[in-house]
């Protein structure tokens, strides 16, 4: 499981524990476990696409940036995440380009779980040890 | 945390010496019962203590009875600053900014109610949106939302969502001064615009209830607040500023983050970023902040109109004939600049209350007009299965909290950890041999709002009355609720 969700950070809300060979497989799986939380990902459809592109001044604010754009889609634009695609992630300076692929919300023919509402800093930490990539993140609902 | 590293100030009342802890300006004082003050987390008392060390804090960083670990300040914790010398923190208002409480009245009893539970439950679900995605009922443009935030429930008197009673009876009459719609971001704008009017998710409901002649603790308060028959019922509302007040928190932590530096501000939680009261950067967030709590009170409102609508069909009368009004609103995620005495000189601060209620008292001018004998209503929402409690605001309060009293029963269990005791359908049934009617877009979600996920609410309740915070007027038995 490329991502654990776990309470182990507050009562009331949700942590997420990922690792990635990679930038582009942390990043695809933060996102990818922040969805996870929020519906079953095998239920949702391809049938939207919408691009990203996001620059911060570090790593570690381009991730916080990242996973808040899509809780902010989620609301915005009620899209979900199906995959993600990096045309640009790089370090330095901090930047992406992403192909964000999902489904419009749809409670008909979806489980819609917990609401994320947003990205906190709380216990937040990323960091790369021997050649993999860990983020811990708490995502409050 | 054992008792010894307390000071016991009185029956209820600990306090964490500054020694505590390097860099505490001043004691933190947790307010608890000896039962609750045993099982109080660590971290709660980390993070008070971490408040305890922000500039400009004044008398203590405190702590309510309901208090649990939250992002920066735990929930349930108030502080105040001073103006020029004090911070402004998304961290001590929380990210859902004026989630409050508002509290229905009606002329109708538990008799009334009997053979139409279970209609009133399925069309009170289906009128008010809730869950992942939800949208309102009204359609809003731009300049109408912008409106929203800088007038709050004006806008929704103008626009036939609101009767004149009820802007006299909230906070603040809905309409907090200073909002400021240029302090907004376009994102936070395209999260709030089609939210107005829905629930959410997690803890937040919509709750019909009974106030039986047993549980009306102080009759001529609860006569006051206009519950004045027996068994009758009362309609809450547990909600916030939904995407709207997250997407501002968000972007001003991290406006905040580029900041800290020009202003010499380190923090021991990130959570806890912060800028001073009086800083450019202070100030926009402040007003953004405001935005979000009139959208908030417009969001509630919006929800008693769509209850309003519900009983009136469900009845076959008028709302207004079935005696619907708004006892009070009250927010428990805000910073409000408010006049304190600190040590024989008065002067204003910016009280942060996070997870926590104004429990102003008798005579306070702000208290409104209908009240200001008695002291305001404070709202306390209990666990869905356990119901919620009205308290009333005290003097006592005002020289010793900071005007501030509890919110709600405190969560103690984890929300996966609830998921796994308890399936949500077993809560649903345990809830039906209760008598409450329980209906929710996702079941298992319930069990992570169960009795056992919070404290007590009557230990709670309790210990701000023992201690003088807040007094005691009634508690709620549930009958019917819609689960965000």
């Amino acid at each position: 499981m490329p991502y654990i969700i776990s309470d182990e950070y507050t009562s009331a809300d949700v942590g997420l524990e990922v690792t990635g060979h990679d930038l582009a497989e942390l990043f695809a799986d933060a996102a990818l476990g922040l969805t996870a939380i929020m519906t079953e990902i095998d239920r949702l459809n391809e049938g939207r696409c919408l691009e990203v592109a996001l620059t911060a001044e570090s790593l570690e604010e381009l991730f916080m940036a990242w996973l808040s754009e899509i809780v902010y889609y989620k609301d915005a634009e009620q899209f979900l995440l199906k995959r993600c695609e990096f045309a640009v992630l790089d370090e330095a300076p901090p930047c992406l380009r992403a192909t964000l692929t999902g489904d419009s919300i749809d409670p008909e023919r979806q489980v819609l779980m917990a609401d994320i509402k947003a990205v906190t800093y709380y216990k937040f930490r990323m960091a790369r040890v021997n050649q993999t990539w860990r983020a811990e993140v708490v995502l409050d609902l | 945390m054992n008792r010894e590293q307390f000071t016991r100030i009185s029956e209820n009342i600990w306090e964490i010496p500054r020694s505590f802890k390097d860099g505490m300006r001043v004691p933190a004082r947790v307010l608890s019962s000896g039962s609750l003050i045993d099982g109080i987390d660590a971290r709660v008392i980390d993070q008070i203590t971490n408040v305890a060390c922000l500039p400009g804090i004044r008398r203590y960083a405190l702590c309510m009875p309901d208090g649990h670990v939250g992002y920066g300040f735990p929930i349930g914790g108030v502080a105040a600053f001073g103006i020029d010398d004090g911070i402004i923190s998304p961290g001590g208002i929380g990210f859902d900014i004026n989630c409050g409480m508002r509290l229905l009245r009606t002329d109708l009893t538990m008799d009334d109610l009997e053979s139409k539970k279970e209609r009133l439950l399925h069309e009170l679900y289906n009128t008010i949106p809730s869950g992942v995605g939800s949208s309102g009922y009204v359609k809003l443009k731009q300049d109408q939302f912008r409106d929203i935030m800088e007038r709050g429930l004006d806008w929704c008197l103008d626009n036939g969502y609101a009767v004149d009673h009820d802007l006299k009876h909230i906070e603040n009459q809905g309409r907090i001064a200073g909002a400021d719609h240029t302090t907004v971001s376009q994102k936070a704008i395209s999260r709030g615009i089609n939210q107005m009017g829905t629930l959410g998710s997690g803890n937040h409901y919509l709750e019909v209830a009974v106030a039986e002649p047993k549980d009306l603790f102080d009759r001529d308060l609860a006569g006051r607040f206009g519950i004045d028959r027996d068994n009758q019922i009362l309609i809450s509302i547990h909600c916030g500023s939904r995407g709207f007040g997250h997407q501002i928190a968000t972007d001003y932590l991290q406006v905040f983050s580029t900041c800290a530096k020009k202003y010499g501000l380190s923090v021991r939680d990130r959570e806890l970023m912060s800028a001073p009261v009086n800083s450019a950067e202070g100030q926009r967030y402040f007003r953004a902040m405001c935005c979000a709590a009139n959208a908030a009170f417009v969001n509630r409102q919006l929800i008693t109109h769509g209850v309003r609508q519900v009983f009136s069909r469900v009845f076959g009368i008028d709302a207004m004939k079935l005696g619907i009004l708004t006892i009070y609103d009250v927010a428990h995620n805000i910073a409000k600049r408010e006049r304190y005495t600190i040590e024989g000189r008065e002067e204003e601060l910016l009280v942060h209350r996070k997870g926590a209620t104004r429990s102003f008292g008798p005579g306070h001018t702000e208290v409104p007009a209908a009240y200001r004998d008695i002291g305001q209503p404070v709202i306390v929402g209990g666990s869905m299965e356990t119901g919620s409690a009205l308290l009333c605001g005290t003097s006592i309060a005002d020289r010793e909290t900071f005007g501030s009293s509890l919110h709600g029963a405190g969560r103690t269990m984890s929300r996966m950890k609830a998921k796994k005791m308890m399936r949500g359908e077993a809560v649903q049934q345990r809830m039906r041999d209760h008598g409450i009617l329980v209906k929710t877009g996702y079941m298992p979600g319930l069990a992570e709002e169960a009795a056992n996920a919070y404290k007590d609410i009557d230990a709670v309740v309790d210990a701000v009355d023992a201690v003088g915070i807040s007094r005691k007027v009634a508690r709620f038995r549930p009958i019917l609720n819609v689960k965000g």
